[in-house]
């Protein structure tokens, strides 16, 4: 075993990484705590049970799992958006929804593939708890372009459909819905360049999303630097009733 | 746009389907120069092994390319397959040594595609041992080093040359144009249009063996 090496996908960051890295992540917060989000912090290992059938085999299969000393199997943070969920769910005061709250730290993938995506990584994620309504769809579209826009200058936002309501009540993915029909969030951002609206995209059965998904660009549009989307029931999985959007930023995907 | 095209066996059909859809493709002269990138028709063509088409494409390092499903199983390539290619079919089987018994848990196999294996073992509950390699994997049943082998089959004129014989069904194996799920995504017009000419030519090629 030589003395420089780590394990796949782990490095320490030296000086000039880490100043970069919380320069970073200082303008993230201030953005995050300028619309109004609060941060929540997360244990880095928790058990694999109450997670068992929400985030589906192939994140189960992500996640570097062992037992803990009593027996009990437990996993590194691999994904924050379940385990805000289960964090905040039993403790949703219903007179403070919406809530806006905002994480950040590491998670480690180990992708059993042979791709070679194992790493661990530094993400900064934020969500709007407790409004289903597209206003809270748009601000986070918003908002992730806005922050995606402060570090690059061709930020592109792709989102799918989310299955809106159309101004008649109408779901705007009825075949009933007149084609001259304009859908009502992409309409709100039909303007606005940075957003670019994908038809079709393949279900997964085995993730939370329940409606819109997103993905953010950089300057690179081989990989996204953020995604994410709506997670109607991911609360209700832990006891709380109460619908949910968000997205998470990998901070390493933007150098 | 950056197109990955398998080297080998696949390669001149493959490189056909891309002319007959109208694109300028990289010609024998160029093929015979060690450069390993050629723009052509305002395309950087790349040649890399045929294994090597689902990760250069997973990564985005090419737009698109063409791979055969046991390569795109066996890296789990996440990249969207729009268009089956009319030849190169050929079928993944289980086969036996000379008078090797069938499948069981104390059976082993030599094999290109370890996890592929390993997945059609699990599906039938077998614990039998895999022992990958890298190519040529007949050799490992003839010289008894595995009692079966898991592996592509065509003709299968090499396993009847060597009486091996054909045990088991593992999956029916074609040729797919696969694009990145990220280019899909933020090129979405581009990319459709190489899906439509491709989709044509194929129909084109089809109709001409009909």
């Amino acid at each position: 075993m030589g003395k420089t090496r780590y394990p796949t996908g782990a490095r320490p960051l030296l000086i000039e990484e880490t100043a970069r890295r919380r320069r970073i992540e200082s303008r993230f917060v201030a953005l995050l705590e300028g619309n109004g989000f609060a941060e929540v912090v997360l244990p880095i290992i928790d058990f694999a049970e109450p997670y068992a059938g929400v985030t589906g085999r192939e994140s189960a299969r992500q996640s570097y799992r062992f037992t803990d000393r009593e027996g009990e199997l437990v996993a590194i943070r691999s994904d924050f958006t379940p385990m805000v969920a289960r964090a905040l769910a039993p403790a949703l005061p219903e007179s403070e929804l919406p809530l806006r709250v905002f994480y950040r730290g590491d998670v480690i993938r180990c992708d059993a593939t042979r791709l070679g995506a194992n790493r661990e990584m530094f993400q900064i994620g934020a969500e709007i708890i407790g409004d289903a309504s597209s206003e809270a769809d748009i601000a986070m579209l918003r908002l992730a372009a806005a922050i995606a826009s402060e570090f690059f200058e061709n930020a592109l936002v792709v989102y799918t459909d989310g299955g809106w309501q159309m101004a008649d009540g109408k779901s705007a993915d009825a075949d009933s819905s007149p084609p001259s029909a304009v859908r009502h969030l992409p309409s709100l951002l039909e303007n606005d360049a940075r957003f670019v609206y994908h038809e079709q995209d393949e279900a997964d059965p085995s993730s939370y999303y329940t409606g819109l998904r997103f993905w953010v660009y950089g300057d690179d549009r081989r990989k996204p630097i953020a995604q994410g989307g709506r997670y109607d029931s991911l609360y209700s999985r832990f006891g709380a009733d109460a619908p949910a959007i968000g997205f998470t930023f990998t901070i390493d995907d933007l150098d | 746009m950056r197109i990955a095209i398998p080297k080998g066996r696949l390669q001149d059909k493959v490189l056909a389907t891309f002319a007959t859809a109208g694109y300028e493709v990289p010609d024998d002269a160029d093929l015979h120069t060690r450069k390993l990138v050629f723009t052509r028709g305002g395309i950087e063509w790349i040649f890399v092994k045929d294994c090597d088409v689902p990760v250069y494409v997973e990564h985005g390092a090419a737009d698109a390319g063409v791979a055969g499903l046991d390569q795109i199983l066996e890296h789990e390539c996440s990249a969207y397959q729009p268009v089956e290619l009319p030849y190169g079919r050929c079928r993944m089987m289980v086969i036996g040594a000379p008078g090797a018994p069938r499948l069981a848990n104390d059976a082993r196999i030599a094999t290109k595609y370890p996890r592929v294996s390993r997945q059609f073992l699990d599906s039938r509950g077998l614990r039998a041992e895999i022992i990958p390699l890298g190519g040529s994997v007949e050799l490992a049943a003839v010289l008894n080093l595995t009692t079966h082998v898991i592996d592509l089959v065509e003709t299968g004129e090499t396993a009847r040359v060597h009486k091996l014989e054909m045990q088991d069904f593992v999956a029916e194996i074609t040729p797919r144009l696969i694009v990145s799920k990220n280019v899909y995504r933020t090129n979405n017009q581009q990319i459709r249009a190489l899906i439509a000419r491709i989709e044509e030519a194929k129909n084109a090629e089809l109709q001409s063996i009909a």
